[in-house]
């Protein structure tokens, strides 16, 4: 009430000085206006000059400026919705915390929430260190040629939609022709169907992370070896130093700082588990084991149509996502003087 | 020179395992796409049991790779992916070079602010409900505008191109606005010509990212006229929509389409969907590992 009182003030205000301002003659106006354009000229120098030296940047900024503001500013606001109760018919009513103490006493998101952790767990711990074996691998490589050609290879499924990469490892995986349930019958073992069970499923979201990502992240690493002082190469080849003491004494230091800098920005996704993955290889029999806080917030938003719930989770996912973006890019900042930008 | 008469049998055990490893690595890569690229290209009647393992087509036709694009859902996805890539890569590298030259201007007023709000958002995100919302106060739900336009301008890209231009030569810039040029002038016969291969590489991430979307793409159009190539394909694969592209009709009486076995049907719509991608892969390796060779070297 308080504060709706204010603006009326605010707008009789401004009504009432409307007429006034009409009332005074125009020359006046103008010699008041010219007066407060010097004394602003004044205060502020050049104020003219920069506006003349600098609106063609803006003008040419605008539309990309535009499309930030539009794209993800406004998303912001409509976060609101997070705090609302969402009608068909609006307007929303403010419910303030509401839809996240329903969130929280969900059982099914602590599973979704476990479901994330443990993904990204296994995805730290197994497809993290493999990209970094390859390029150890790659730079050992004596021919030139040889070498690109094995790179040119195995950068490609960076490039491939996980649509594609999902129907690969379907047809891959597949227990009547697929190649892997292939070699395991030739050796006596039963198939198995690894999309849809649920004690496998993770682990084909591992290995084709790995398939995807480990030929292609390993640039970053060898790009790092390949800006090793080859000096220090030759000081050890001097001492003795065999292929293994070169690689753990030069080597493996010196790709150190690359390697603490990207472990670092991969512990700042740790919440996002990769939606785009999941949401190719989820199916009816294991959706459960696989569903992580991006497909919650997917399902409930626009397939039940639990809008608020599912805003309050994704801005939940948000929030946390955001500290721990911040926290890993000013640590690796301070450790290795690289951060996420 | 030196050290190859020095090698030791142990070392040379060694350097065969270390290149071992790595042709493991480049079978596992290839092997899964060449399987299904001569799974598609078998002869009809022998795909029935076509092995995971093999390599090579089984006798040799080219109909399922016609039947496919003939195929009027498969014609109107290749349709829209490219006509909806290439308008997204265009106001992609447009929006992206005019920003970054502004932004990269050391003296331009505000340019700290706007470093921080494009830094805001790549930090915070609200999610895809708030988006969904937004498309749908805009009136672009179910529109081909919501997926070119959604975030045309890349925070990343942008940041890329600002760093490439702010090391253009002094000099270069300064010599134009002695000859009379405006800074619309500089930007587009001085900046423009310089930035040609940051701008192509640009316009390559722009170019994968596009084609490979496929998630906005689904959440954004309901009519299936509208899909993206990746969404068609995700119908089919994915979700096993058999009647997305062998049709109802089809399926019910056992003709056209569905004579052909479903998993040579399958093999045959995935490469077509990366077939784009392969064809500018050349261009991608030159452009992409160079890009990111001196991004991690430069730091």
């Amino acid at each position: 009430m308080v504060a709706r009182n204010k603006q009326r003030t605010g707008v009789a205000l401004a009504d009432g000085n409307v007429p006034a301002r009409e009332s005074a003659p125009g020359a006046e106006t103008v010699r008041i206006e010219g007066e407060l354009a010097n004394t602003l000229l004044a205060s502020r120098t050049g104020m003219r000059e920069k506006v003349r030296q600098w609106w063609p940047y803006y003008a040419m900024m605008a539309p990309g400026l535009l499309f930030f503001f539009i794209w993800h500013y406004v998303p912001i606001w409509e976060a609101k919705m997070a705090f609302e109760n969402v009608r068909i018919i609006p307007p929303n009513i403010w419910v303030g915390w509401k839809n996240f103490q329903v969130l929280f006493a969900s059982p099914i998101f602590y599973q979704v929430l476990a479901n994330t952790l443990i993904i990204s767990g296994m995805k730290i711990l197994f497809v993290f260190p493999v990209p970094i074996m390859v390029a150890l691998l790659l730079n050992e490589v004596r021919s030139g040629k040889l070498r690109g050609a094995v790179q040119s290879a195995i950068y490609l499924p960076h490039f491939l939609s996980w649509v594609v990469i999902a129907g690969v490892f379907i047809a891959l995986l597949s227990p009547t022709d697929g190649a892997v349930n292939q070699i395991q019958t030739a050796m006596g073992f039963e198939p198995v169907n690894y999309m849809t069970n649920t004690g496998t499923i993770r682990w084909v979201l591992v290995v084709s992370e790995i398939w995807r990502s480990a030929g292609w992240d390993s640039l970053l690493y060898l790009a790092a070896i390949f800006a090793i002082d080859p000096q220090l190469y030759e000081a050890a080849e001097m001492d003795g130093a065999n292929r293994w003491q070169k690689i753990w004494h030069v080597t493996i230091p010196g790709i150190v700082p690359t390697i603490a800098t990207l472990f670092i920005l991969n512990m700042g996704m740790f919440l996002s588990a990769d939606l785009n993955q999941i949401i190719n290889m989820q199916n009816a029999v294991n959706a459960s084991t696989i569903d992580i806080i991006d497909t919650y917030v997917y399902r409930m938003g626009l397939s039940t149509g639990e809008y608020a719930l599912a805003t309050a989770a994704g801005l939940f996912k948000a929030v946390i996502g955001m500290a721990l973006v911040l926290v890993s890019h000013f640590v690796s900042k301070r450790l290795t003087g690289k951060g996420v930008w | 020179m030196a050290s190859q008469s020095r090698r030791t049998p142990l070392e040379r055990v060694e350097y065969v395992l270390i290149v071992s490893t790595l042709l493991l690595l480049v079978v596992f890569t290839l092997q899964p796409l060449l399987n299904l690229l001569a799974l598609s290209l078998s002869d009809p009647s022998k795909v029935a049991g076509f092995s995971g393992l093999s390599i090579f087509p089984d006798g040799f036709s080219p109909d399922v790779w016609l039947l496919l694009l003939q195929h009027p859902n498969v014609q109107r996805g290749i349709f829209n992916s490219v006509w909806m890539t290439a308008t997204s890569v265009c106001i992609g590298v447009f929006g992206t070079a005019l920003m970054a030259w502004g932004m990269s201007r050391p003296g331009l007023p505000g340019r700290r602010l706007i470093f921080i709000l494009v830094l805001v958002t790549i930090v915070f995100e609200p999610g895809i409900i708030p988006d969904y919302f937004l498309m749908k106060r805009m009136g672009l739900l179910n529109t081909p505008w919501s997926v070119i336009m959604y975030k045309a301008v890349s925070a990343w890209y942008l940041i890329i191109l600002i760093r490439f231009f702010e090391e253009i030569p002094k000099e270069l810039l300064e010599a134009a606005e002695l000859d009379g040029a405006n800074p619309f002038q500089t930007f587009f016969m001085v900046v423009l010509p310089l930035a040609k291969p940051a701008l192509a590489t640009i316009a390559l991430f722009y170019l994968v990212l596009h084609w490979n979307e496929f998630f906005r793409a689904m959440i954004y159009l309901n009519d299936q006229s509208k899909w993206p190539l990746q969404v068609v394909l995700r119908q089919f694969v994915i979700e096993g929509d058999k009647i997305a592209i062998v049709g109802a009709n089809n399926v019910n009486n056992n003709l056209g389409l569905a004579q052909i076995n479903i998993r040579a049907l399958k093999a045959g719509m995935i490469l077509i969907t990366i077939l784009p991608i392969l064809a500018i892969y050349p261009l991608i390796l030159k452009f992409f590992t160079k890009g990111t060779m001196s991004g991690a070297l430069k730091g």
